[in-house]
């Protein structure tokens, strides 16, 4: 007997919002017959790149368990912008290998700074990344209180194609990369036994609190290319744009029915969830509805989202709570 | 020595001690540090601040308590202001239809997402902040993104650091603060139904086992919340005028305040008294960092630090080796 949809959609809870983004495509085509012509996909990537990215962030730490939501991914997205665009290339940091590298230390190390407070200091994630959040807003609006243009740099390309590729098609598929290397070690394997179950995970002789910041900072790292996507993108400092990227993240992990309870699920959902965000902007562009719609259409899908993958299994409320509160098992 | 201490921990569990010293000592900084800090008018303009601070913060006090967060308190705060601006002001009605309707708009958007976090158990994090994005973009769809309206003198007079109550002189906000401060200390200790919340924080099992109908506490929970930030939006809006950012600042230094005065996510410790402290400890902070030419991106890393210091006191997860 073939199994039902409904339990298809429980073992692969990004199959709704892969349906969803279809339909959404479709739609888009309708409305706008260029929408997929070859020429426009450089674009298009190039757009869908920051929210993927963000969204794709957010992942690693909530595959570890422990109500691992990281609220901070996407203000540090926007940190990476605003520091590439008013401190890095005016300051001579200008070509590739020496403002790349260093952004991506910054991410990696804001990312493990989430991870030593929520496993060494032992804060309850939601809280422990929304302060670090609040510290980056404040540098945000510090360093990048006005919104500048950047002057040529090499992120431009990265909106464009480099050679036959759209240069967006690499940043997105960074993360898959890394996520397929790490398969092939011992970390892919005590990531997910760790986010299925700290405790047995423990007594097996997984290093948890080093397996979680490792998660974190890999968020970190991703959240800094998504900055990178970012700057491509937009091509000026965007620090207003730091609580979008907060809903952007987690809109996206919820269409995408990542899920919270940790040890399930990959980057799949994100990308597909982020993909659902930017049919959805693009078709409202098309259609030429006003732009104060989008924050509305957003929050309806945001909690659509979460109600969906909640019937999925995936996004529990047991997942987030304090063990205290739970633990009756 | 360890004996001392450990008085001290069971006093501190009690009473918000260390708050109430941290609230002296930043003042006492203050008034030594800043000039004019302890004049009349000084005075007056951070009790205004700290009762807006604290009534912004009373819902996420009760969600602190359940162990929930409201995100979408700064899109009701923005609704409410803009409704209040746009119904009064633009459209001439007179203000207690206008109340009537933010009152129903927020109370009915509160109890949605209250529902859907019990009904479906999401957490409340991503459902208010869903939830606070309709309201946001309700707002500025409504308007059309432009916002002219201004809301009657009488809402202006409530908040206003020149308006006395019976000839007192002290704004009306004051003393509406120091009531919903009392009535919430009785609501939380003296009631069933604050029993109830407490239990339903403390364990939502156990609560639903001795027939608590946790839907119901969450429910009210969020309406409530939803709707203390539309009449926070009200007041703002006479205040200092509605704008679609006023609601952020509110959202990041209520929780700060909830946090700073000492109640637990979850832990069912704590009350609306600790916020009223914590709002008074962030107001008087503030008023010293702007008094030394610091700006609202610096207050956001001092309040960001803030609470991880405060939260490395209590509240944190238990060691894993202890949990084997």
């Amino acid at each position: 007997m073939r199994p039902s949809w409904t339990r298809r959609v429980r073992e692969q809870p990004w199959l709704f919002a892969g349906a969803l983004s279809l339909a959404l495509l479709i739609v888009n085509i309708v409305a706008d017959p260029n929408f997929a012509a070859p020429d426009n996909w450089p674009q298009h990537l190039a757009t869908l790149a920051p929210l993927a990215l963000v969204a794709v962030a957010t992942t690693p730490a909530a595959v570890s368990g422990n109500g691992g939501l990281d609220l901070s991914v996407g203000p540090l997205a926007v940190m990476c912008n605003v520091l590439l665009v008013h401190e890095l290339i005016p300051n001579g940091f200008d070509s590739f290998w020496t403002s790349a590298p260093l952004l991506i230390a910054i991410g990696a190390a804001v990312g493990a700074l989430n991870g030593f407070l929520t496993t060494v200091l032992r804060y309850v994630p939601v809280i422990a990344t929304l302060c670090v959040a609040f510290v980056i807003m404040g540098v945000n609006e510090k360093v990048g209180a006005q919104s500048i243009s950047a002057p040529d740099n090499w992120t431009s390309s990265l909106a464009e194609s480099i050679g036959p590729v759209p240069g967006a098609a690499i940043l997105l598929a960074l993360p898959i990369l890394l996520w397929l290397a790490l398969r092939a070690t011992a970390y892919h394997g005590n990531l997910y036994a760790t986010g299925g179950n700290d405790v047995t995970a423990f007594s097996s002789g997984v290093n948890v609190t080093a397996t979680r910041i490792v998660a974190f900072t890999l968020g970190g790292i991703f959240a800094a290319v998504a900055g990178i996507a970012l700057t491509a993108l937009v091509q000026s400092s965007q620090a207003s744009q730091t609580t979008f990227y907060i809903l952007v993240g987690l809109t996206a992990l919820a269409l995408g029915g990542t899920s919270l309870g940790g040890g399930r699920g990959g980057l799949t959902g994100a990308y597909v969830g982020a993909a659902v965000l930017f049919l959805i902007q693009t078709l409202v562009t098309t259609l030429g509805v006003r732009p104060e719609w989008i924050n509305v259409v957003y929050g309806v899908m945001l909690v659509l989202g979460v109600v969906v993958g909640a019937r999925a299994g995936a996004f529990s409320l047991s997942a987030i709570l304090p063990r205290k509160a739970t633990s009756t098992a | 020595m360890s004996q001392a201490l450990a008085t001290a921990g069971r006093l501190q569990r009690n009473w918000p001690l260390l708050q109430i010293f941290a609230l002296v000592a930043l003042f006492v900084f203050g008034m030594a540090t800043i000039e004019g800090f302890t004049q009349g008018y000084s005075i007056r303009s951070m009790l205004i601040l700290a009762s807006l601070l604290a009534l912004a913060a009373l819902g996420q006090t009760l969600c602190f308590l359940i162990g929930s967060l409201d995100l979408s308190i700064p899109g009701m705060i923005v609704l409410g202001a803009t409704l209040i601006s746009e119904l009064c002001g633009v459209h001439g009605w007179s203000l207690l239809p206008a109340l009537a309707v933010i009152v129903a708009v927020t109370t009915a958007m509160g109890a949605f997402t209250g529902w859907v976090c019990d009904r479906f158990e999401v957490p409340s994090i991503v459902v208010s902040l869903g939830v606070g994005t309709i309201a946001l973009g309700a707002g500025t769809v409504w308007t059309g993104a432009r916002l002219v309206g201004s809301p009657p003198e009488l809402i202006r007079e409530i908040s206003s650091g020149t308006s006395t109550t019976f000839g007192i002189g002290l704004p009306p906000i004051i003393f509406i603060w120091l009531a919903i401060a009392i009535a919430m200390a009785v609501f939380l200790h003296r009631t069933p139904a604050g029993r109830r919340l407490y239990a339903t924080g403390a364990n939502p099992r156990a609560a639903k086992l001795a027939l608590i109908r946790t839907r119901r506490v969450w429910v009210g929970v969020f309406a409530f919340s939803a709707l203390m930030s539309g009449i926070v939006g009200v007041l703002l809006a006479g205040f200092a005028g509605a704008d679609p950012g006023i609601g952020n600042p509110y959202l990041f230094q209520g929780l700060t305040a909830v946090i700073v005065g000492g109640t637990a996510w979850a832990g069912s410790r704590g009350d609306y008294s600790h916020t009223v402290l914590g709002a008074l400890i962030l107001t008087v902070l503030t008023t010293i960092l702007v008094g030394r030419g610091y700006d609202t991106a610096d207050q956001h890393i001092v309040f960001g630090f803030l609470i991880l210091i405060v939260v490395a006191a209590y509240g944190r997860d238990r060691r894993l080796r202890d949990r084997v």
